[in-house]
């Protein structure tokens, strides 16, 4: 493992923040490895997004508008990342810890036969090794893997866990040929996109998180998202709200829900059960509001407010619009 | 048509996980072993396209664990499924994504399957990977995070969850698949299930017999565990009694400037 290569996800070339993140960590760790950085962007849209991803200090972003590659499932995209590794030469490959990541890192586990550590929120080189740190089982435990020496290694990285910073003297883009002879089996008949606009949970530098305190839908749009959004946030939910029917199950934080670790986590009519805890325990700063001072959540809040949230968290966003104009 | 789901077996989700500071080791003791709770999704969207399907049909559970967790595996029997297989092999202990998809995809070739689901996620592992290097090594289609199946012929219409919406796909047969949670509540088990699970097969499955060619356990993987210890203590925070509404937010609203977080 010398070079560092970074699996692009995109749609029509819009990417998420961590594939910046990524791109800006790709330099960091090929400098201390003595190789290069390298991006693979494929799909309809890359042309469009390797124009921003020159700008950040990358060595060659790899480039293919193949329609292909939106057409099927996943195949396409594993023999362009197989064909680029093979390349690049021995690297760490970088992956987003997203739905799709999970998958094109299994995938690639099994076709370049590489080890892969999930989730890491930090890296540590140590005499050419590779080591990632990850927060496990809900952030019960800190853990350090490190990749075998072998070709290939694959690291999945958690969003929002590094900075992304442009710079250097722009990469270079290179167009990257179709793997011939190669058949894709499953077919995408239909992608739907469901934005709501909103920020991404996992992708949000704060969370303004509501549970069964807040008795109903309506507190989420009329109290929660005007304060995620003075904060720059997105508003999340604890298994309660969502099983109630009051939020989508994808703004769910929790074990059978998403883990999110933000700067900011606000804890609204949350009690902080095991369940939701281990979706939200590695957040930078917890806060809570809650009507029982001696729920769980005040065991691992670092603010915990005895208080009625209705009340509250208008006068709170008052207070936070008027600091940011 | 047969369909084999795999299960993990993993420390029972809703007990508060420990680490031993002195061992560096997960506490187990009077922790309970549980069916991976997201492979009980699994298992119930295989059981629902049983019924769905019917004819000979049949669900095979298998799992990859010590020998001593066996009798666990009955509660995915008294569940619905019809019969399981259990990879045990000290040789096994310590392997990692790789060399469990590895010696997984192997086993599976064996057992033999038209549709394999994964449960997506495990519970103590969270690394989400697993299922992609086992259709690798099967050179089977993947479809993840699939929240309706219809089976026509040796054809999959599949409905599944994309980060930023969700994919109507369409995959032949054989094809490994795992479930999104919104596929369906796992079922409870029924007297008459737990009853029947008792005389259900679980046949033993073992590495000599999977032909590898190459070594799996903590010695073959290709990643390494290097620590394992408790996150930075997270003392125990303030706690303000709020007057009224504006003194709470004022108390919130000091505190995230002061961590300059406003």
């Amino acid at each position: 493992m010398k070079h560092v290569l970074v699996y692009v996800a995109h749609k029509g070339g819009v990417t998420p923040k961590v594939t910046f993140e990524m791109a800006t960590q790709a330099r960091k760790l090929a400098d201390q490895l003595g190789g290069q950085a390298h991006a693979v962007v494929v799909g309809p849209g890359a042309s469009q997004l390797a124009d921003t991803l020159k700008t950040f200090p990358l060595d060659v972003v790899h480039v293919n508008d193949d329609k292909e590659v939106d057409a099927f499932l996943l195949d396409p995209v594993i023999d362009y990342l197989e064909a680029a590794a093979k390349a690049v030469g021995p690297s760490l490959i970088l992956i987003a810890n997203t739905l799709t990541g999970k998958d094109v890192a299994g995938r690639l586990v099994g076709r370049l036969n590489a080890g892969v550590c999930a989730d890491a929120t930090d890296f540590k080189i140590e005499g050419g090794k590779v080591e990632a740190i990850m927060p496990k089982m809900g952030g019960a435990a800190v853990t350090t893997c490190a990749l075998r020496p072998g070709d290939y290694g694959i690291v999945t990285i958690r969003p929002n866990a590094f900075a992304a910073q442009a710079g250097g003297s722009g990469a270079a883009v290179q167009a990257i040929d179709k793997p011939a002879g190669k058949t894709y089996a499953v077919a995408v008949e239909n992608d739907v996109e469901e934005g709501t606009g909103e920020l991404a949970l996992e992708e949000a530098p704060v969370v303004v998180a509501g549970g069964r305190g807040l008795g109903g839908p309506e507190p989420f749009d009329t109290l929660l998202k005007p304060l995620a959004h003075a904060l720059g946030g997105a508003v999340g939910a604890s298994r309660a709200a969502a099983d109630a029917g009051w939020v989508p199950y994808s703004l769910q934080i929790g074990q059978t829900g998403k883990t999110v670790s933000p700067n900011l986590y606000i804890a609204v009519g949350i009690s902080g059960a095991i369940q939701h805890k281990v979706g939200m325990r590695s957040s930078g700063t917890i806060v809570a509001i809650n009507k029982d001072g001696q729920s769980p959540i005040a065991d691992f809040s670092d603010l915990l407010v005895v208080g009625d949230a209705f009340a509250i968290l208008p006068e709170l966003t008052k207070l936070v619009q008027a600091a940011k104009s | 048509m047969k369909i084999v789901v795999t299960v993990k077996l993993v420390p029972d989700p809703n007990a508060e996980k420990r680490i031993d500071s002195g061992t560096k080791r997960l506490v187990r003791t009077g922790v309970e072993t549980v069916l991976n709770p997201y492979d009980e999704y699994a298992l119930e969207a295989a059981l629902q396209l049983k019924e769905k399907i019917g004819g000979d049909t049949t669900v095979t559970v298998f799992s990859m664990a010590p020998e001593s967790l066996k009798e666990t595996l009955r509660k995915a029997l008294a569940m619905g499924a019809d019969d399981a297989v259990l990879l045990s092999d000290a040789g096994l202990e310590g392997s990692d994504v790789w060399a469990t998809a590895y010696a997984i995809s192997h086993a599976l070739k064996k057992v033999g399957f038209d549709l394999l689901i994964v449960g997506g996620l495990s519970d103590d592992g969270s690394t989400g990977a697993t299922p992609g290097a086992i259709a690798e090594y099967l050179q089977t289609p993947l479809v993840t995070n699939v929240r309706k199946a219809d089976v026509t012929g040796a054809t999959l219409k599949l409905e599944r969850e994309t980060d930023t919406g969700y994919q109507d796909v369409v995959a032949p047969l054989p094809c490994v698949m795992t479930t999104a949670l919104t596929f369906g509540e796992p079922r409870y088990a029924s007297l008459k299930g737990i009853m029947g699970a008792k005389k259900k097969t679980i046949a033993p499955l073992n590495v000599s017999e999977l032909g590898l060619s190459e070594a799996v356990g903590s010695g073959g993987s290709k990643t390494e565990l290097l620590a394992f210890a408790p996150p930075p203590a997270r003392g125990k925070g303030t706690v303000v009694e709020a007057a009224d509404a504006a003194q709470g937010a004022q108390a919130i609203f000091d505190f995230l400037k002061e961590r300059k977080l406003v």
